[in-house]
């Protein structure tokens, strides 16, 4: 482990890492020390090029560049000299020479590494007074991403990434010196599963994606930290919120998920949160038979009433329940605890839609949770299923419409033709969803429920790596967490556990932690940012 | 086609004019090959100590010790080792290698056998320039008859020596003679030079260990086995050894190729050797060693040409490349002419070229326009130190030195642009 010194500050640094790499394993990166860069980035392959990472390193005549420089034993850097100043501001103004100033008009304003840099490391002035290049400023790359090859700066971050993670090498740098331009060829769009992850590494405005392009500007955004949902890897997120909407996921960085990436499935299910089609009120069938909206407390009234019809008419054994792989593990824990203050605590399993994986992040099942769902002693729908069909269960509380075996996968519960059917057939379902479902069609209470972005607790993703997501929205609707709702449903009830007071994901997650041995030591605070892996005796 | 020698002839050129030293014949008829067999014979350590002893510097521009560069290939190994001859001769002002491939492509193959021997190589790649149809022709034909008569392939000359040559031919790319991006463009790639490290000793061509050297350097081995260090030390200065060919061009009476040893004065080249400046005109500036170098004044052509010398001028022997400008000449019009090859042939890998090349460029057209002002100068300058230094490979550099260059000398040509608002030249070579 060499040891160096960074600005008269004294490193133990791992082998074999270059200058940029170790102040950013060691954290410092431009937080702490301020070594700026284009080209380079974490995950991709060194370039080189941009050479704005100059440092002095002591015993060299010339500047070094940090990305590709090595670290040695006892070596001498400093990046505050300046030489360094001077050979920064160089590179910032022969950036700009070229660069159109846009930026009242440009996407990236307010998230520009050359704005941000310019400001910091450049000077105030032009002194170039020739006419700028005058390229293409709207190219069509592919169905997601549109490039401005007048704002590009050439750092080829995102030729290295189609080449070197989807592997697909789209795009290239055609031409060469001042005339060189990012292109695909013909023919060949950039249209990868993870296409968009370009617009995030491009640090100008150069590459914007379609979906997010123009529809707000970034400082009016907040970023809240969450967890994709669309499948079972859980990628870390960053949820950009403005006056209560969601308006785009970006990856957030974590080495144990998704490095610094995200599939454009996933980026675009932020969609799903303020989709028009979420359950927005709280249902009740008529006598006619007729869904009809009605209160919160009403129908929570109800759901009680049925459960404990149920129970009087059929003992607990005839209520059984479907868990949801996109509740919280919170949500999940608090039905368990439900089913079991009922005494039925065997009649409960999930069923989770299948998709495509590959081997980069995309995973199979398309729920952000199913591995918590088995962690928290859920088990396959086939046997829940098999009990309505045998006549055991007469009563049905189904957190979410998986076991549909919803339009775009296959699915672990029974095709959907056949479990509409067999539902019908129920006393009671009670539906707690966050979306319409044909489920509707045979449910008698239907609950709104809140979507991850819109509550508290974690999710544990298919390695068993338990994360946190966090409100980043309020529903603009009558909308609860599956647990509360099941909470307040048991204390209609009086059921034992089931105290008056507020539902807290919080305490349920401490709770969890106390009586599930995989959830030892973890609660929603000791997570973390990163999430904790589960521990020993988490089932598969 | 009659064959004409260079002007002056030394131990390289000697027998050029005489048509059958390209074939392997004529060449062994002089002694061609005996270097090499003595030299198979030694340890190679000790041929590179030899060469080592010799000072040989290297003719490709940066003027870099022979013997240290193949004393940094590793020895033994898993991997096959790869020697690389450049042979893209670019530099505006340079044709040496051009003659040295037409006239001696069994002395290069000499020095080659000398170097692989040294190095451990089993394969040499010829890259040489995409325009040079001729030499690579020539080249090739005197591979195919080394092949046939045992000094290439398996057992070169009997001995335990195995080595095959494959000559490449670029496309065009100036960019293509830096070290490594000449290696990028052998493996098929585009031409762009690589960031160090890993050096190419260490990772070179197709991942291997590789040595690339000049065409002339390894022209400059074969002698030197035959002959000893000393005998080559006795020729140019006491650090810069040995002949070369200075090809001289521009407004001189006799342009052409002249091999003279190291050290021998700019003027005498100029005047003694080209026969001056046609038409009675006088020298305005003089660029020594190919366009990347910064220019020379007239009153500063008493300078012995080697690097140790022209260094305290502020320029360098570059390529040997000597253009030879008289009075008539617009210094601002050279600054266009050398700031649009560069900006044309800029990899565009890094900022500071990609950007600087063209604004240099474009200051320099709108300087001869007439449309410039003063501080355009400094601009000019400014530029050019930012590109200086600090790229993967010297090509920003080279085309920093010329502007400098231009400025330092002639400051006068580019404030009269700007005073007269045109160019005060009239009889000055057309853009």
């Amino acid at each position: 482990m060499p040891h160096i010194t960074v600005d008269d500050q004294s490193y133990e640094v791992p082998d074999g890492r270059t200058i940029l790499q170790a102040l950013d394993e060691l954290g410092l990166l431009m937080s702490g020390v301020d070594v700026p860069h284009y080209c380079w980035h974490p995950k991709l392959s060194v370039d080189g090029s941009c050479r704005l990472c100059q440092v002095e390193v002591e015993g060299l005549p010339k500047l070094q560049i940090a990305c590709n420089t090595p670290v040695k034993e006892g070596m001498v850097v400093r990046t505050t000299s300046e030489r360094v100043r001077k050979a920064r501001e160089g590179v910032m103004e022969l950036l700009l020479v070229n660069h159109p100033l846009d930026c009242p008009i440009c996407d990236q304003a307010g998230e520009c590494k050359l704005q941000d840099y310019a400001f910091e490391y450049g000077t105030p002035h032009a002194r170039s007074r020739e006419p700028r290049r005058a390229l293409k400023k709207k190219v069509d790359l592919g169905p997601t991403i549109v490039f401005d090859q007048e704002r590009c700066i050439l750092c080829r971050r995102c030729v290295r990434f189609c080449r070197e993670v989807p592997g697909t090498g789209e795009l290239v740098v055609q031409g060469r010196g001042d005339r060189s331009v990012i292109e695909t060829a013909p023919d060949q769009p950039l249209a990868n599963d993870y296409s968009m992850n370009v617009a995030d590494i491009c640090p100008v405005g150069a590459l914007t994606t379609k979906d997010f392009r123009f529809k707000i500007r970034v400082w009016f955004l907040e970023d809240v930290p969450g967890v994709c949902t669309g499948c079972a890897n859980g990628c870390n997120v960053h949820l950009g919120v403005a006056s209560n909407k969601v308006y785009r996921y970006v990856p957030r960085r974590n080495d144990a998920v998704n490095d610094t990436w995200m599939c454009d499935a996933g980026r675009l299910s932020y969609k799903e949160i303020g989709a028009p089609d979420r359950l927005r009120e709280a249902q009740l069938r008529d006598a006619a038979g007729r869904l009809v909206t009605a209160s919160l407390d009403a129908a929570l009234d109800e759901a009680a009433a049925r459960i404990r019809r149920a129970v009087s008419a059929g003992g607990p054994g005839a209520v059984a329940a479907l868990a949801s792989p996109h509740a919280t593990n919170e949500d999940l824990f608090t039905l368990r605890r439900f089913l079991e203050a009922l005494g039925s605590g065997a009649a409960a399993g999930f069923a989770v839609e299948t998709g495509r994986a590959d081997a980069l992040l995309l995973k199979a099942e398309k729920a952000a949770n199913a591995a918590g769902a088995r962690a928290l002693g859920f088990g396959p729908a086939a046997p829940v299923l098999e009990r309505i069909r045998s006549g055991g269960a007469r009563t049905l509380i189904a957190l979410g419409h998986d076991v549909l075996g919803p339009a775009h996968g296959t699915s672990q519960g029974l095709a959907p033709g056949a479990s509409e059917e067999l539902l019908r057939g129920l006393d009671t379902l009670i539906l707690l969803d966050s979306h319409h479902s044909a489920l509707e069609r045979v449910a008698h209470v239907v609950l709104p429920a809140r979507v991850a972005a819109e509550k508290h607790g974690t999710l544990t993703n298919h390695a068993g790596r338990v994360q946190r997501v966090e409100p980043a929205v309020e529903p603009a609707h009558v909308a609860l967490a599956e647990g509360e709702a099941l909470t307040r449903i048991g204390q209609r009830l009086s059921l034992p556990g089931f105290a008056p007071g507020p539902w807290d994901a919080r305490e349920v997650s401490k709770f969890i932690g106390e009586v599930v041995p995989a959830f030892r030591g973890i609660d929603l605070d000791s997570v973390g940012a990163e999430g904790k892996p589960l521990g020993p005796g988490a089932s598969a | 086609m009659g064959l004409e020698a260079p002007y002056v002839t030394g131990y390289l050129s000697e027998h050029f004019a005489d048509p059958a030293y390209a074939t392997l014949e004529g060449y062994r008829a002089k002694g061609g090959y005996q270097a090499a067999k003595q030299a198979l014979a030694l340890p190679p350590e000790q041929v590179i100590e030899t060469v080592k002893a010799s000072g040989l510097q290297g003719r490709g521009g940066a003027g870099f010790l022979t013997g240290l560069k193949w004393s940094f290939m590793p020895k033994g190994g898993e991997k096959p080792k790869y020697l690389v001859c450049n042979a893209d001769e670019s530099e505006p002002g340079s044709f040496k290698d051009r003659i040295l491939l037409e006239r001696g492509p069994h002395l290069l193959l000499e020095g080659i056998l000398i170097a692989a021997h040294a190095t451990g190589a089993e394969r040499t790649f010829i890259y040489v320039r995409g325009e040079y149809a001729e030499p690579a022709l020539r080249v090739e034909r005197a591979i195919e008859e080394a092949k046939a008569k045992g000094f290439l392939g398996e057992k070169v000359m009997g001995t335990k020596l195995r080595h095959d040559v494959v000559l490449m031919r670029g496309a065009g790319a100036y960019i293509c003679g830096e070290e490594t991006g000449l290696l990028e463009s052998l493996e098929g790639k585009k031409g762009q030079p690589r960031k160090k490290p890993p050096f190419p000793a260490e990772y070179g061509a197709f991942g291997m260990p590789t040595t690339v050297n000049n065409v002339e350097t390894f022209c400059h081995v074969p002698h030197i086995l035959k002959n000893g260090p000393a005998w080559f030390k006795g020729f140019g200065t006491d650090k810069s050894p040995g002949t070369t060919l200075f090809g001289v061009s521009g407004h001189v009476t006799r342009p052409g190729l002249y091999e003279l040893p190291l050290g021998t004065r700019l003027d005498s080249i100029i005047f003694d050797h080209a026969q001056g400046v046609a038409g009675g005109r006088k020298v305005k500036g003089v660029i020594p060693g190919g366009m990347s170098m910064p220019i020379l004044p007239a009153d500063q052509l008493d300078v012995p040409m080697a690097n140790e010398f022209l260094r305290e001028r502020k320029t360098m022997l570059g390529t040997g490349g000597i253009m030879v400008m008289d009075e008539t000449t617009c210094m601002v019009r050279v600054g266009c002419v050398i700031s649009y090859f560069f900006r044309d042939e800029s990899c565009g890998q890094c900022t500071q070229c990609r950007e600087g090349t063209g604004w240099l460029n474009k200051v320099l057209n709108r300087l001869e326009r007439g449309a410039g002002n003063y501080d355009d100068l400094d601009v000019l300058l400014d530029v050019a130190a930012k590109m200086e230094g600090q790229t993967i490979c010297a090509f920003s550099d080279a085309a920093a030195w010329p502007v400098q260059g231009l400025l330092r000398h002639f400051r006068d040509d580019f404030e009269a642009h700007v005073r007269h608002g045109r160019c005060p030249f009239p009889e000055s070579f057309a853009l």
